[in-house]
């Protein structure tokens, strides 16, 4: 029998209340890390009275706020893709990037990094969405052909799709130029630093809407955590309900991707770190696992950004090394 | 109205070229505790799918309450039958509270949130399994009883006019294999229940069903369908029949391996 080590919980009221202070102090404090050192105390005077100098209204406002909602953005929505993922594949090592969604995106985005830049704006997203709906239908293929029964499969096929999809987007960029092939593998290593308007327009409706869908689908994502027989005799279209949840990672992944680059794991480590406090069900799970994402992509960009002085450090670096120890660890304990 | 709650007429299902379940004919009326007996491979479970809808590729026809199966979506047939099946440990920890709560989905729609009544109603269905004190406990740490007791209360949620139950009582000891089934009487509703233990299927049931080689052999009441004769031939064991002296009910003893009718297991006496 498996030790549990939290079985009780905080109420989700009391979770969630802690959880939003968490996001509130976020947003505030990590403004204030950066090249430039400002100070809280200039902080905290942007934000209650205005700035005392006008490049430090540019820094935090232009510069840093945008970036800092990004990140959060980001992070919200990869760590509900992992919650997603976990949940409807009842598999807890399931993640956008372990099953291949993000190689997917980055397929996708590479592809257009060699259109011109007017053109990108829609076809950098959409590219993205598609090279991600690939590997979400190689591995649905996978899935069909074993008629939904080994669902412990998903997480190989995933491996072995992403490993694919990134060898072409390997063999593209060793095509290319060099000057757009190195452009293209710092972004892929992931980065927020292409934090704008456009980018915040585009990625925030499709996860707010992706997070509204996810919730509405809570129940019957529930019923899939016994088994795929009990769901199905709580009458629950097991298959319908598993192609629309990947899918709807499949959009939520590729819209980060296509900003933000590949940025691994937290979509593994986050659910893992939130289920113990507010439980398995999805609704509670899924709002709460967003916010700490959100928060959590938000620091590590702030550590990327002041780590080594003036010299960023990309995002899917330092995430994939914690996730990589985090997925060696949670291995050890399964 | 029809005066069955589950009927079946000429079904037969195959896996690959081979009928698992041929010509089935079965009539289950409102308030029936009916149980199906048979040997391993008999088609059993495979004969329960197809009555609640997890194997929809049958020939012949089956109703619910006089409505084809196949006309019907997964959420019409859930809010009418509950299913306890044998189930695998979730790799996640869910609470006794999370999976009883789970009842209540065949009746919910996407915008639906839970009411005062739906609170009261798993409080209730808690209380009836005796497990309201365990409520925020793990599924996955409970005893296999327990467990039972939990999928019971689900069902008890899901308010279904019959409940199916295939082999509620594996795993369980003496104790519990009675709990469950008493259990399970006292919800007074229509039972369908597939069960090794011919003991406990002529305690509990009143009628049943003998399954063998896809085919059902005999339907009736335990006194009828137990006879050493038919027993004797669908499980190849000599057996007696006589009273149970505290029930009354049918009791059915079968003699050890030597005394097999056939020579498939001399191999065991070698």
């Amino acid at each position: 029998m498996k030790k549990h080590l939290f079985t009780k919980k905080l109420s989700f009221k009391h979770s969630l209340l802690l959880i939003s202070s968490l996001v509130v102090i976020t947003l505030l404090s990590s403004i204030g890390f950066g090249v430039v050192e400002l100070g809280h105390k200039a902080v905290w005077q942007c934000v209650t009275q205005g700035c005392e100098k006008s490049i430090y209204d540019t820094i935090l406002w232009e510069i840093r706020f945008p970036r800092v909602l990004l990140g959060f953005i980001a992070g919200f929505g990869l760590a509900l893709a992992g919650a997603l993922m976990q949940n409807v594949t009842r598999n807890p090592l399931a993640d956008p990037y372990l099953f291949g969604i993000v190689s997917g995106a980055g397929l996708g985005a590479t592809l257009t990094q060699f259109l011109p830049v007017s053109m990108q704006l829609v076809s950098l997203p959409l590219a993205s969405f598609l090279g991600s709906l690939l590997a979400v239908g190689l591995i649905l293929i996978v899935l069909y052909q074993n008629n939904w029964r080994r669902i412990e499969h998903l997480l190989l096929a995933g491996v072995a799709v992403s490993f694919l999809l990134s060898s072409l987007t390997t063999f593209i960029l060793y095509s290319g130029d060099a000057f757009s092939s190195n452009r293209v593998i710092f972004w892929l290593m992931g980065s927020l630093a292409r934090a704008d308007t456009n980018a915040l327009l585009l990625i925030s409706p499709v996860i707010i809407i992706a997070t509204l869908i996810a919730l509405l689908l809570g129940r019957q994502l529930d019923a899939l955590l016994l088994s795929d027989d009990s769901a199905r005799t709580l009458g629950v279209k097991v298959e319908r309900l598993r192609v629309i949840t990947l899918i709807l990672c499949a959009a939520i992944t590729a819209v980060i991707v296509s900003y933000c680059g590949g940025i691994s794991f937290i979509g593994l480590m986050i659910p893992h770190i939130v289920r113990p406090f507010v439980g398995i069900t999805s609704a509670k799970l899924f709002i709460a696992v967003g916010l700490v994402g959100g928060c959590f992509l938000v620091w590590v960009d702030v550590i990327a950004r002041t780590a080594l002085g003036g010299q960023e450090i990309p995002i899917g670096v330092i995430t994939s090394a914690m996730g990589s120890l985090f997925f060696l660890a949670l291995l050890r304990k399964m | 109205m029809s005066p069955f709650v589950l009927q079946a007429n000429n079904v037969t299902w195959s896996a690959g070229s081979k009928n698992v379940i041929q010509n089935i004919h079965l009539q289950i009326k409102t308030g029936e505790t009916v149980a199906i007996v048979g040997p391993n491979g008999a088609g059993k479970t495979s004969l329960l799918k197809c009555l609640y809808g997890e194997h929809s590729d049958y020939s012949g026809n089956i109703y619910l309450h006089g409505k084809p199966l196949k006309a019907l979506n997964n959420k019409d047939i859930a809010q009418k039958v509950a299913v306890v099946s044998q189930h695998s440990e979730s790799a996640f920890s869910l609470t006794v509270l999370d999976i009883v709560g789970m009842g209540l989905i065949p009746h919910k729609g996407l915008f639906d949130i839970n009411t005062d009544a739906d609170k009261h109603n798993i409080e209730q269905a808690l209380i009836k399994v005796d497990l309201i004190k365990k409520q925020h406990q793990l599924f996955n740490t409970l005893s296999g009883g327990e467990q039972q007791r939990v999928l019971i209360a689900r069902a008890i949620v899901q308010a279904p006019d019959i409940l199916i139950m295939d082999e509620p009582t594996n795993h369980l000891d003496m104790y519990y294999q009675h709990q469950i089934l008493m259990l399970a009487k006292s919800l007074k509703i229509t039972l369908l229940i597939t069960i090794h233990d011919l003991n406990l299927a002529a305690q509990y049931c009143d009628r049943v069903v003998i399954i063998n080689n896809g085919e059902i052999v005999a339907d009736d009441t335990p006194e009828g369908v137990f006879t050493a004769e038919k027993l004797t031939d669908v499980f190849k064991l000599e057996c007696a029949i006589d009273k149970n002296p505290f029930t009354q009910k049918t009791r059915i003893t079968f003699a050890g391996i030597n005394n097999r009718v056939n020579d498939e297991s001399k191999w065991l006496q070698s």
